[in-house]
């Protein structure tokens, strides 16, 4: 699908929103700027190129880079989009390490991430119901979403393993047929 | 083999371990820079998987971190590209062939099945998450107080973010 996003254009989106996306949980704070607030994709588009980031092998966030931005605008809007949501972060975090080993971390410091960890959560959490309603249309899709939820939170299996066993449960039960 | 070089090979085979999301990775990443090869200290470990939190950009760039303590700047370009550009170049090739795919109708039921499989990875990595950071009524009432504000959309969530740090460090006894 061609879609008319320029490429600086998304890598300014990319670089704000990985800049601005503070505390973990990063791809809800995608989720809000790319499907939420500019309307670039669709949830279930969203979904999709979240997953396969998530199946392939590497850190998920540039791997979440590299699959929005190819679907947004190819091989160049992958490559910047892997660009804008690493080279901010790794400069700030040089100069972090570079003040860390000269002086460690302060109770202050430790205070503030305390609440903006906590404050990411409330946001994992909205962007989580949001999701919901597009993509858990019939009971296969709650079975196979509470399925993975529950392995890979409460019951701590290993999280390759369950994707491996659900992804390959779910394509079977979404085959394409005569029933479909 | 120099130590670079070593340290280098380390997070590239490290990085094709990080599937479903980089927390996975963590107890066989500090085995190997803490307990193996001594670039760091175990204190130093978690307080760079802390900062790497905390920054902007993927977590995984505690490798710059390690590389950064072991061996200056080279060392944290050098563990950032054994970090990122592999498992980016194979998740680009994947992508590409997807689009390919596209028509094909498999394609479109492997489409449909991954998006549930999504979700409940997303609330698994909601669910881990409070599970550290919710540790006493204030943590518990930032989240809360979080989630009515963006539900509202009152304010956009970096803000929020930023807004909950301060009150965390102000009430914080």
């Amino acid at each position: 699908m061609i879609r008319p996003i320029s490429l600086p254009q998304l890598t300014r989106v990319f670089t704000w929103t990985g800049i601005l996306s503070i505390g973990g949980g990063r791809a809800a704070f995608f989720y809000e700027a790319l499907v939420v607030r500019r309307r670039w994709l669709r949830t279930d588009e969203f979904l999709q190129d979240y997953t396969l980031a998530q199946l392939l092998p590497g850190p998920n966030v540039s791997n979440l880079a590299i699959t929005l931005g190819h679907r947004l605008a190819g091989l160049p809007g992958a490559t910047w989009a892997l660009l804008a949501v690493i080279v901010p972060g790794l400069v700030v975090l040089l100069a972090l390490a570079t003040v860390y080993f000269g002086r460690g971390l302060t109770p202050t410091t430790v205070a503030l991430m305390q609440g903006m960890a906590a404050a990411v959560v409330g946001l994992l959490l909205i962007t989580s119901v949001r999701l919901m309603r597009p993509v858990l249309v019939n009971v296969r899709a709650i079975v196979i979403a509470v399925g993975t939820f529950a392995a890979v939170g409460p019951l701590h299996l290993n999280t390759a393993l369950v994707l491996l066993v659900s992804a390959a449960v779910s394509v079977w039960l979404h085959r394409p047929g005569p029933r479909a | 083999m120099s130590d670079v070089l070593r340290m280098t090979w380390t997070f590239l085979w490290l990085s094709l371990l990080c599937v479903g999301g980089g927390v996975g990775v963590i107890p066989e990443m500090q085995r190997q820079v803490v307990q193996n090869h001594q670039w760091v200290t175990a204190r130093e470990f978690v307080d760079g998987y802390t900062l790497a939190q905390l920054t902007p950009g993927p977590n995984m760039l505690i490798a710059a971190f390690v590389g950064y303590r072991a061996h200056g700047v080279p060392g944290a370009l050098l563990a950032t590209i054994a970090m990122f550009l592999p498992t980016s170049v194979m998740t680009l090739v994947v992508a590409d062939r997807w689009r390919r795919w596209r028509g094909h109708p498999w394609a479109g039921a492997v489409e449909r099945a991954l998006a549930p499989v999504g979700m409940g990875l997303m609330a698994a990595g909601v669910y881990t998450l409070a599970r550290s950071a919710l540790h006493d009524v204030l943590t518990i009432g930032l989240a809360l107080a979080t989630a009515f504000v963006l539900a509202a959309r009152w304010a956009p969530p970096t803000l929020v973010v930023v807004i909950a740090g301060l009150v965390g460090w102000l009430l914080r006894p």
